[in-house]
């Protein structure tokens, strides 16, 4: 049963545990929250401690979920696209076993302060090659797959699939490198090239593509331009990567590297531009659908969050705006909007489509996946409002020159009010955990079949 | 394989081995900073605490550099004090202070009692406790911390005795009996010095209502006392205590002895204050002064002004 070779096989095992993975990430990203508001809770006990859950979350939520997730929506969506049986669906499979193994490994690794100390790239050496075999399988399946491919033409989102395969290995690799010891800058440049490019070159680009599968197929229309989604697809892949440096712009790393990486975070306004108004175009006069669409509503949500984010991105890492906000929770507020809001949103939007089609059966409950868009919608924009405004407090005390004691008694409220849009989400989380375990199960649906169309598996007008 | 996709495949293989030469292998290749005066060779317990530090994920809230816009926190870090940091531990987040100058700002003992809980020390703190640590890790941890900056906040911010500033009037270009420099050094003082001395030194400036310690009148007899390295020395030694800060941190010894100029011009307690530069006739003055001078003399009533000009107001001094 675990390799088996049954057509969908390997997608629905990525996609069930990414969602257990995810619930487990928001656990630990909410511990994390609480102790801010209870820094005592965690006395006498290393690995409850903030600064070792930290990195748990954020491994987790990036490599559990995200990753898995949307290497489970592609594995769906490239079969899907080329009309042909995935390469190799038990080395797929095998991938997820071990990924899962990693994964649950990392953890209790982080956890235990097992951790090289590099931001994204804490997960231990023997984890970070399991990672990487895993990666490379993975390449090498979708790869064969779209070789062997029946439909010539690549739709766009397989360029973005393609692309962010083919980098992603490069990338993880070169951030992972504990073998080159490099001195304390250097160090630094390499650890920011690969943690602003694993966004970039991996959930970015296969979020994207995802969104661009997803929006056609939810809405029912074709692409609005296909020309524009290529230039969107080869500008992010010229402009993303050298922009890891913003994040140190103030350190002593050399200036033209700082130029270099302001320069091309601009420039990346004009991927973002392409790909929204190729969104956005595709949903004119189809706005209607988002009130009984649910998994479009989720998509579009990430769209706008996507937007937003990703017009906050270059404009943070200029220098003059850079000077002020960096070092504060704003930063960790605008990654937040980008993984959670934005490709998290996707992502789901995605599972309520797929999932009811890889099992067969209809999804289990309607009324608990929109108590999970609400709860997750309402709880994110708490949460990322208080991140933004704490950050701007901090700031400010900054530039004052002030002691940190002095005001950080005056965020004390804002710690308490980020748990609790934090909570908001982790509840809408866990009903959308048993939403998909019941799916899983096979438990008598709630609703009608044609309560929500796209989230039934008869094809009923999407 | 099909020739349309050999041109879009180069471009991209090409394209990114560009992006990824200039953004990890150049700067490898190109930038190897010297190891500067305050790059910490750490011995074997300092780099055992600095295991620890990554380990305990101190990182994720303390960074350990300053910038250009950071006040208060020392000087600025060169690209040389980290030639030993490997991996690094920069930091993205400040959530609590920079640690780039944390060693000798506190004995080890403040260290101790604010890892096991840090709100006894800074109440209000919301540091998680360290209590789970080790004592041999907690000590090692706690060289670390005192290793970061090499101690050179505790060089910069001690305070020198008075004598070891005579060797300064050596090296002093500048004339401080001209009127010239007194000019100088009046631009200076109304620059830095009268939010809280006032324009008049009479310590009588906006801030000086905000101050328990009040800023001191350089009008009363006591500052009349003093030389020239006594001027130089409070200047840039600034006052424990209160508010006046070391001006060395800020202004050069050029400009300080500017200052040390005009300081000495600023006139006595008792001593008359002309409306107007215009209206004053040198025979007049002289008079005046000599009247007030006897009037002091005669009468020890130091806090009883009696003055033509602005009255001070705030004040008194040490």
């Amino acid at each position: 049963m675990l390799l088996s070779d049954k057509e969908n096989s390997a997608s629905k095992f990525f996609i069930l545990t990414a969602v257990f993975w995810l619930v487990v990430g928001m656990t630990l990203g909410l511990t994390g929250a609480i102790e801010f508001v209870a820094p005592d809770a965690s006395t006498g006990y290393g690995p409850l401690t903030f600064s070792r859950i930290r990195p748990a979350h954020v491994n987790t939520v990036a490599f559990g979920w995200l990753s898995m997730a949307n290497i489970g929506i592609a594995l769906y969506i490239v079969p899907t696209l080329t009309k042909v049986k995935l390469f190799n669906e038990k080395l797929a499979n095998f991938v997820c076993i071990l990924w899962n193994l990693a994964i649950l490994a990392g953890i209790a690794c982080l956890v235990h302060g097992y951790s090289e100390g590099r931001e994204y790239a804490e997960l231990p050496v023997p984890i970070d090659v399991v990672v990487l075999i895993g990666l490379l399988s993975l390449s090498y399946v979708i790869y064969m797959t779209v070789i062997h491919r029946k439909v010539k033409k690549l739709y766009v989102s397989l360029w973005y699939i393609l692309g962010a395969f083919f980098w992603m290995p490069i990338v993880y690799f070169i951030g992972n490198r504990t073998f080159v010891r490099l001195d304390g800058l250097n160090d630094a440049i390499v650890n920011w090239f690969y943690g602003h490019n694993i966004l970039g070159m991996w959930f970015t680009t296969l979020g994207v593509g995802i969104a661009y599968y997803m929006i056609p197929k939810l809405s029912g229309k074709p692409l609005w331009s296909h020309s524009l989604s290529m230039l969107g697809f080869w500008t992010i892949a010229f402009f993303y990567a050298p922009t890891g440096t913003h994040h140190i712009l103030q350190a002593p790393v050399p200036e033209w590297l700082k130029a270099l990486a302001v320069v091309f975070s601009v420039a990346l306004v004009i991927p973002v531009i392409t790909v929204l108004t190729n969104f956005f175009m595709t949903m004119k006069g189809s706005w209607w659908q988002l009130a009984n669409n649910l998994p479009l509503r989720f998509v579009l949500t990430g769209a706008l969050f996507y937007l937003f984010t990703c017009i906050q991105g270059p404009f943070q890492a200029t220098r003059s705006i850079n000077w002020y906000i960096h070092f504060t929770q704003w930063v960790p507020g605008h990654a937040h909007a980008a993984l959670l809001g934005t490709f998290t949103f996707f992502n789901f939007g995605a599972i309520y489509y797929i999932l009811p089609r890889i099992l067969g059966r209809q999804f289990y409950s309607v009324g608990l996946a929109k108590a999970h868009y609400w709860f997750t919608f309402i709880g994110f924009n708490i949460f990322y409002f208080v991140f933004t405004v704490i950050g701007l407090i901090q700031a400010s005390g900054w530039q004052q020159g002030m002691e940190v004691s002095q005001w950080s008694i005056a965020l004390e409220p804002y710690w308490f009010y980020r748990a609790f849009g934090g909570a908001l989400m982790w509840f809408g989380n866990v009903l959308f955990l048993i939403n998909v375990f019941m799916t899983w199960r096979g438990a008598k649906p709630l609703d009608p079949p044609d309560e929500e169309p796209a989230m039934s598996v008869k094809r009923t007008g999407v | 394989m099909n020739k349309n996709y050999i041109l879009p495949g180069f471009v991209i293989l090409v394209s990114f081995s560009l992006i990824i030469f200039t953004t990890v292998l150049l700067p490898h290749f190109i930038f190897h900073p010297e190891p500067s005066e305050y790059a910490v060779e750490y011995t074997e317990l300092e780099a055992k605490g600095r295991d620890i530090y990554r380990r305990e994920g101190c990182v994720y809230c303390h960074s350990q550099f300053v910038r250009l816009q950071d006040r208060g926190f020392g000087p600025l870090v060169q690209a040389g004090d980290y030639v030993y940091d490997t991996p690094n531990l920069l930091g993205t987040i400040r959530t609590g202070p920079d640690l780039s100058n944390e060693g000798g700002k506190h004995p080890d003992a403040w260290h101790k009692a604010h890892f096991i809980n840090p709100r006894t020390i800074t109440p209000g703190s919301i540091m998680p406790p360290f209590v789970h640590l080790k004592e041999d890790d907690m000590e090692a941890l706690i060289a670390y911390v005192q290793s970061l900056g090499k101690k050179r906040l505790k060089k910069y911010d001690r305070i020198y005795r008075p004598d070891e500033y005579v060797a300064k009037l050596e090296k002093r270009t500048v004339d401080v009996n001209s009127s010239a420099a007194a000019n100088a050094g009046r631009g200076i003082f109304q620059q830095n010095c009268a939010t809280c001395h006032g324009t008049h030194g009479l310590g009588n400036g906006p801030n000086a209502i905000a101050l328990a310690k009040k800023p001191a009148n350089f009008s009363r007899p006591f500052y009349k006392d003093y030389d020239d390295v006594t001027w130089f020395w409070r200047v840039s030694e600034g006052v424990p205590g209160t508010r006046m800060p070391q001006w060395r941190k800020k202004l050069t010894d050029e400009q300080m002895w500017y200052l040390v100029a005009f300081l000495k011009t600023l006139p006595r307690v008792n001593e008359v204050y002309p409306h107007s530069y215009e209206t004053l006739e040198p025979d007049k003055w002289l008079e005046q002064l000599k009247a007030s001078e006897a009037e002091l003399n005669s009468e020890p009533k130091a806090m009883l002004i009696e003055t033509k000009g602005p009255p001070p107001m705030a004040g008194g001094g040490h």
